[in-house]
């Protein structure tokens, strides 16, 4: 999941600044199908936390780090559902067809209209900017358990081992 | 005095013997020029708002018959403003240069109880290419209705040049379909 959202990232900041051309609708078509792969990844994952418990903190970290712990994945949650959702509404207010990976056909979600488009899009930029902060800090703090405090985080992070105190 | 009426005469008869190849008229209300092009496998599809068609036509002598459409292409309609605003351009339909696409058919002929065949030609873009249209007559209280659909190369055509003639994204084929009312006058 972690690297189907760099390849996101990657296809939308290509796509967004390409002229004009067939190779900038591919990358879009292709940055549209990874998005709503990561929107259904990200609601079954969601469902999967709500559904068991929260990994537990290593013992030692104080009341700061588990307040931006807290903050954090709650926003990277968000930005995960807001930033597919944002960029369907541009899709659909821009009423541009998708089929998912030449597949599945995308409904639309709001009806055609440029101001919806222009402002869904601003929505899309700023989540993904906020998003991009986040997902460093994420980065950081993860290196930071493994180099610096020297706990198993990173390792839980990379290779799930749920339970495990 | 005479001469005149022989005249007369003649001209009424004539006119008389164009009539009975009956001609028909275009009811806007309710015709449907449609056309469907491909975006990665998915119909991008568009309308043509202006256009008009006449016909000489008897369905039991098809042979007879002339088919003429004018197409306003500015009228075109993706119903996207971003679309709407990128095929006004030269590398698609170019609307300066290119307002007006017309179709001209002198032979027509009955490939079916009520199917018939037009084949003439399509001038598009500064292109004139032989297309052959199919369409279905069928007769009315008050008038008759054709409808059909065919596909034409929007290569031929010069519709999507430079980058845009790669048929990967946007596929070379484009479906056109017509349901178009007809009353019966000249």
């Amino acid at each position: 999941m972690a690297a189907l959202i760099l390849a996101q990232i990657a296809l939308g900041l290509a796509a967004a600044n390409w002229h004009l051309s067939p190779t900038k609708l591919t990358l879009f078509f292709w940055h549209k199908s990874t998005g709503m792969l990561i929107l259904a990844l990200a609601l079954l994952r969601l469902l999967w936390r709500l559904a068991n418990p929260t990994p537990v903190l290593p013992a030692g970290t104080s009341a700061w780090e588990r307040a931006a712990a807290r903050a954090s994945h709650a926003f990277l949650y968000c930005a995960m559902i807001a930033l597919p959702v944002t960029g369907w509404i541009v899709n659909s207010a821009a009423n541009v067809p998708l089929k998912i990976f030449h597949l599945v056909p995308l409904p639309a979600i709001v009806a055609p209209d440029k101001a919806t488009e222009n402002l869904a899009a601003l929505a899309h930029f700023w989540i993904f900017t906020l998003f991009a902060a986040l997902l460093a800090l994420h980065a950081g703090a993860a290196l930071r358990h493994h180099v610096v405090k020297r706990n198993d985080v990173l390792t839980r992070m990379l290779f799930a081992s749920p339970g495990r105190e | 005095m005479k001469r005149l009426a022989l005249l007369c005469a003649l001209l009424a008869a004539n006119a008389f013997a164009v009539a009975s190849a009956a001609d028909w008229k275009m009811d806007p209300t309710g015709s449907r020029l449609e056309f469907a092009a491909t975006f990665e496998k998915a119909p991008a599809p568009g309308v043509f708002k202006e256009f008009d068609a006449r016909l000489r036509f008897d369905p039991d002598k098809p042979g007879s018959g002339a088919l003429d459409v004018t197409i306003d292409v500015a009228s075109a309609d993706m119903s996207s403003a971003d679309v709407n605003a990128a095929i006004r351009g030269p590398e698609w339909f170019d609307f300066a240069k290119f307002p007006r696409a017309e179709f001209h058919a002198t032979e027509i002929r009955r490939v079916g109880a009520d199917r018939y065949l037009a084949r003439g030609k399509l001038s598009l873009k500064g292109a004139t290419q032989a297309v052959e249209v199919p369409f279905k007559w069928t007769p009315s209280a008050d008038g008759a209705t054709m409808e059909g659909e065919f596909v034409v190369k929007r290569g031929a055509f010069g519709i999507g040049t430079g980058e845009w003639s790669a048929t990967d994204v946007i596929g070379a084929d484009v479906n056109v379909k017509f349901l178009v009312r007809l009353r019966k006058g000249r």
